[in-house]
């Protein structure tokens, strides 16, 4: 008998990756899910069949528990056989360079002879705070301090003017205030998801601007834990901020895109 | 008749209109495409945001690609020319600024399947209809974004291919309901020629104003801006001698509810064109029956509707039941509906 190779593959194929579990390429995905069926041999059997549908071969039901409704929830393990392309994916992204606060500041004083006025809520039935105080509240979040703190103490008028909202503020609201203050932006925070009433608040959002003929006169932001880039852009946004962003990506994207579109 | 033979002599700019995500918009779209085709008409293609994506962002079940034929003229942003798998002349690289780098009008060299994109705006989108024109397009047809009703405003478009589906609902009475209220929206009455519509048809895209005019044809600026929040200040401004209202933007619900129901009784609320109107079907009825008066500058012809009887929640209506409980409900409208999934009109 004569082997090329003493021992398995080790190195990573980008172009063809796979979940890792105790070794490369094994592919361990874990699922778990709940059945409209009584706990029993048929419901792991029809759990296993599913997890063959999903493309997970040796499927092994690890877990069940009656739900007490004759619906049954399972944990189940299997070998998934799919690959992604890692070296082909493209992920749109919002494009501007990152400024620190400090930076920004200074941007703010070599681009502009007026404050820039950023108008904010978590709108619609939405009453989290915590993705719009993040992002504006002067003590920030994680260590990023809020765009209301983006401004020089020493030179009044200047920087940026953050007007915070609140919670639960109806679109039209937001909007009024924006004309009222004739903002540069607007942004719009959305935490709570399901059945994706997020997306009907954001679309009215958008439906609600170009009827009062703001839309191509302020830049349009949306951010929160499901929010991405290109989701925004779908629905009519110039730009979202998902997970993991802090205020000087947004002012920095501001920033950038007021003096790109000459309303500096 | 074919479909869109019904279609080119009357209109040149048809938007295609989602009453909601997967109505079925892009299979219309598809559709209308190939028809135009075979009948051998040079068309124009556009959104108003990206389309044509395998996947769809929101949902991420499988959406249509658009599939363009030879010498159709499309839009695409310059990050998106490259992933298209047709081959694009380019006719031009215009201003008009997307997330994905400005736009191109090209010419598709080599039929195949292209993600379209446009310019986000209204204004823009006018504009670049404009000059898709001056390249010989026979028609343009715009793919809307996602429910983004307001481009089926008459500024962008002739008239509109209202595209609805189960997705609205698991009540197909619901389903009918809300369509039927857009399509009885859309074609609000157009304020009649008289003093009121030459005062109104001055106001301008740029300024936006609240206006008024009472018996004696005098026209007062209320000084703002947006009827936004400010419902009370319109229910102070409206006199016994008011007829007219104007409002530029949008009229929602709070507003109207801020309005004493007599004096709305006595006016006639004028808005430059349907979409403008953000107020649901049942409250819409009931204001009617208590007098409310609304006529609008420039109302929107609606072309046709096509049903797509799936949902992508999981369900699905008969097709035949849908497409007949559909056109029952527009038979009073005259408006033609087509099932996307099971092959055109009768």
């Amino acid at each position: 008998m004569s082997h090329t190779t003493a021992t398995a593959n080790t190195t990573v194929d980008l172009t063809k990756i796979k979940p890792y579990g105790d070794t490369l390429n094994d592919g361990m995905v874990q699922t778990s899910f709940t059945l409209p069926v009584p706990d029993g041999d048929e419901a792991w059997e029809a759990a296993r069949q599913l997890a063959k549908k999903m493309g997970l071969e040796e499927p092994n039901v690890v877990y069940h528990k009656d739900l007490g409704i004759g619906y049954t929830y399972v944990i189940v393990y299997g070998k998934c056989q799919h690959t992604v392309d890692y070296t082909q994916i493209h992920v749109t992204k919002v494009e501007s360079t990152v400024m620190d606060r400090v930076e920004c500041i200074q941007y703010m004083k070599d681009h502009f002879t007026r404050p820039i006025v950023v108008v904010g809520a978590s709108t619609g039935t939405d009453a989290h705070t915590v993705g719009i105080d993040a992002i504006m509240n002067m003590k920030g979040f994680h260590g990023h301090f809020g765009l209301e703190r983006f401004h020089d103490p020493l030179q009044p008028g200047t920087g940026m003017i953050a007007v915070n909202m609140g919670s639960q503020v109806p679109n039209e609201e937001l909007i009024a205030k924006a004309i009222e203050l004739n903002a540069d932006a607007i942004l719009v925070s959305q935490t709570v998801t399901q059945k994706d009433v997020h997306i009907i608040n954001l679309t009215n959002m958008i439906e609600l601007c170009e009827a009062e003929g703001i839309r191509d006169k302020m830049l349009l932001l949306c951010g929160g834990p499901r929010i991405s880039h290109e989701l925004a852009q779908e629905l009519g946004f110039d730009a979202g901020f998902g997970p993991e962003t802090y205020a000087e990506h947004v002012a920095s994207y501001i920033l950038q895109e007021l003096v790109e579109r000459k309303r500096a | 008749m074919g479909f869109v033979a019904s279609l080119k002599d009357k209109y040149y700019t048809l938007s295609i209109v989602g009453m909601a995500k997967n109505a079925g918009k892009t299979t219309a779209l598809n559709y209308i495409l190939e028809e135009a085709f075979d009948e051998g008409l040079v068309v124009g293609v556009t959104s108003t945001g990206r389309d044509g994506e395998t996947t769809d962002v929101v949902t991420s079940t499988e959406k249509p690609k658009v599939y363009l034929f030879t010498d159709t003229i499309v839009t695409v942003p310059v990050k998106l020319y490259e992933l298209a798998e047709t081959g694009l002349e380019i006719l031009k690289r215009t201003d008009y600024r997307t997330p994905m780098g400005n736009i191109l009008i090209c010419r598709v060299a080599e039929s195949g399947y292209v993600q379209i994109a446009g310019p986000g705006s209204v204004v823009e989108h006018k504009k670049l209809c404009e000059d898709m024109r001056g390249y010989g397009c026979d028609m343009i047809f715009i793919d809307g974004a996602i429910d983004r009703k307001s481009i089926a405003a008459p500024e962008t478009s002739d008239a509109i291919i209202l595209a609805t589906g189960a997705t609205i609902s698991r009540s197909m009475k619901i389903v009918v309901e809300d369509t039927v209220h857009i399509v009885s929206l859309y074609q609000t009455p157009k304020l009649e020629e008289g003093p009121a519509r030459s005062a109104f048809s001055e106001e301008t895209k740029d300024v936006y104003r609240i206006l008024t005019m009472d018996d004696e044809n005098r026209v007062t600026d209320l000084g703002v801006r947006t009827a936004l929040g400010a419902g009370k200040a319109l229910d102070t401004a409206i006199t016994d001698r008011t007829r007219f209202v104007y409002i530029p933007g949008a009229l929602t619900e709070s507003i109207l509810d801020n309005i004493n129901p007599k004096k709305l009784q006595g006016i006639t609320i004028v808005l430059p064109d349907p979409t403008r109107v953000f107020v649901g079907a049942v409250k819409w009825q009931q204001l009617k029956k208590r007098g409310l008066n609304v006529k609008v500058m420039q109302n929107i012809q609606v072309a046709a509707v096509t049903v797509n009887p799936y949902a992508p929640q999981g369900y699905n209506f008969d097709h035949e039941q849908l497409r007949n409980a559909m056109q029952t409900a527009l038979e009073d409208v005259n408006v033609p509906v087509f099932d996307v999934r099971a092959g055109g009109l009768e």
